[in-house]
């Protein structure tokens, strides 16, 4: 029933943007954890919804700044983990992008005693022995066979992945391919789709950090999106992690 | 290298945009009326679209790689479009009583590249080239090389700082690619047409110019498919064959072959086709024009790739 679903799901982005809101104040405010949920009463399922989706991005303030993930944050993810697992991918595309944003998740609450005891179904993975003892998913397909458009707007959805700290094949892949993330980012400003725009942007800062230059400067790219006033409160947090990213924090 | 399916997707479409070109000629659009005099109070209504046809059809000769009976109608239509210009006297009367307007030189370079002179056209040019007056007319850069180009062509001893109009325009700049609109683009593809002479000088094109184009044609390419502008399309097809080895791959011309009519019509954008014929000609003709040269243009390129600035 479409009009008892709908104001659910307004309520679940109402939450994301809040969470959001909370995680851009921390990251403005320098780096502290972002006060998501009171201590010691349950925790409205909309909020574990929320801190599901931004996932890995809660611990963009410590992890831009050089300060390890924080303890409250972390059991939060983790709860969220266990009370919503991997949504039911639309496609086996949308299936990867789940898995990747989970990875990122995961080695970022790795570092935590929250590390997850929960599985969390990776459709397409392969058990990988690293030191975290996290699965790391099937790479993603590349430039080549997808064409830089299509590659592009996967990799804006990976972001998430753009934190320090993370590392693996997707960097690997998007260290190797600046050109077709700067052809994508363009095209995503021309399109005036700056969600995606924003989102590449991120890739572009960090391969700067990486010495791979992007083949655009990312500065004139951050402050046309910021002027031209992005609507979401979570595209403002990308941007303001591109910001920080472009500024060169921590490696 | 070109691949051959894209060679043989631009030959197609450029023959038939031929074609539709030289029966609309043929069929009389076309015609400077009796009274057309020298001031030309509407020159975009007839004069503009024989200038553009006589231009493609230039190229077509220039470049020789159009078949005899394409090469018949290029022939063909810059006879005619020469005879509507009275063997050039009209061009000749037009320069010497506007000193400083451009189009008669631009356009005569196009006959005098396939052998068709004045020489008192050519002596007033000459002279015109002499003085600080024309050089000081504030114009685009993108036009400024337009003119040199053409006196290029012509042979008039003017020598231009070639670098310094090259970096007086838009492309010039290496602007932020994700700031070009379409009529930017417009001015970029023109800018490439005339250093390079239309690709036969593809050498000509600054380095940086061309390292840039081959980064972000790709990008502008999408979006101007994206939307349908079919013109730009082909004009961004012509220059990828203006700057060496090109950068695009085979959808432009796969997206203007499926949009081509059957009578070699090529829409300049998504919009309905104007039902009347002669609409439908103003309309469309220089997409036409610019089919036949992006296909002229690859073409040429592939099979010759001489480089006329190194002979």
């Amino acid at each position: 029933m479409p009009f008892a679903e709908t104001p659910l799901r307004d309520e679940y982005a109402a939450a994301v943007e809040r969470v959001a809101g909370r995680t851009l104040d921390a990251l403005r405010g320098g780096g502290g954890a972002a006060a998501l949920a009171a201590p010691d009463t349950p925790v409205p399922r909309t909020l574990l919804a929320a801190v599901r989706v931004l996932g890995a991005d809660l611990f963009a303030p410590q992890l831009l700044t050089g300060a390890e993930p924080d303890g409250p944050t972390a059991a939060l993810l983790s709860e969220a983990r266990r009370a919503f697992p991997s949504p039911a991918p639309a496609s086996p595309e949308a299936a990867l992008a789940i898995a990747w944003q989970d990875w990122a998740a995961e080695q970022v609450l790795a570092r935590t005693p929250y590390r997850d005891a929960a599985p969390a179904p990776t459709p397409v993975s392969t058990p990988v022995s690293t030191p975290v003892s996290v699965s790391v998913p099937a790479p993603l397909p590349g430039p080549a066979e997808l064409g830089w458009q299509a590659w592009s707007v996967r990799m804006a959805q990976l972001s998430v992945l753009t934190l320090p700290g993370l590392d693996g094949p997707v960097h690997d892949a998007a260290r190797a391919n600046v050109l077709d993330l700067s052809r994508g980012t363009a095209r995503a400003m021309l399109r005036r789709d700056f969600t995606t725009a924003v989102r590449l942007a991120r890739w572009l800062a960090w391969a700067d950090t990486e010495d791979r230059p992007p083949h655009l400067e990312v500065e004139p790219i951050l402050d046309r999106i910021r002027l031209v006033g992005i609507g979401a409160v979570r595209t403002r947090l990308e941007l303001a992690v591109a910001e920080r990213l472009s500024e060169g924090g921590p490696r | 290298m070109t691949d051959t399916q894209v060679l043989a997707t631009a030959q197609q479409l450029g023959t038939r945009a031929l074609s539709w070109l030289h029966t609309c000629y043929q069929g009389g659009w076309g015609r400077l009326s009796d009274n057309t005099i020298i001031d030309l109070a509407e020159p975009n209504d007839v004069y503009k679209p024989l200038c553009e046809a006589a231009m493609a059809s230039s190229l077509v000769l220039r470049d020789g790689v159009a078949g005899p009976q394409d090469a018949r109608a290029a022939r063909d239509m810059l006879d005619g479009a020469w005879e509507q210009l009275r063997e050039g006297d009209m061009l000749y009367e037009r320069q010497l009583r506007h000193v400083t307007v451009t189009d008669p030189l631009e356009t005569y370079a196009h006959f005098a590249r396939v052998g068709y002179r004045h020489a008192a056209l050519e002596e007033l040019l000459e002279s015109i080239s002499r003085l600080r007056a024309v050089h000081a007319v504030e114009i685009q850069g993108s036009r400024q090389l337009a003119v040199a180009n053409a006196r290029r062509v012509i042979g008039l001893s003017h020598r231009p700082d070639w670098a310094e109009l090259a970096a007086r325009t838009w492309l010039g700049a290496l602007p932020e690619p994700w700031t070009i609109a379409w009529s930017i683009a417009y001015q970029v593809t023109h800018t490439v047409f005339h250093l390079t002479d239309w690709g036969a000088r593809p050498a000509d094109l600054p380095a940086p110019m061309r390292d840039y184009l081959r980064a972000w044609l790709p990008v502008w390419l999408d979006i101007w498919m994206e939307i349908g502008q079919w013109d730009l399309v082909g004009e961004l097809l012509i220059v990828d064959a203006c700057i060496g080895e090109p950068a695009l791959g085979s959808s432009g011309w796969e997206a203007l072959a499926a949009v081509q009519r059957e009578d070699g019509l090529v829409p300049r954008d998504a919009e309905p086709i104007e039902e009347e014929p002669e609409s439908a000609i103003r309309a469309h003709e220089h997409t036409a024009v610019v089919a036949v040269v992006a296909a002229t243009v690859t073409l040429s390129r592939a099979l010759n790739g001489t480089d006329a600035a190194a002979e």
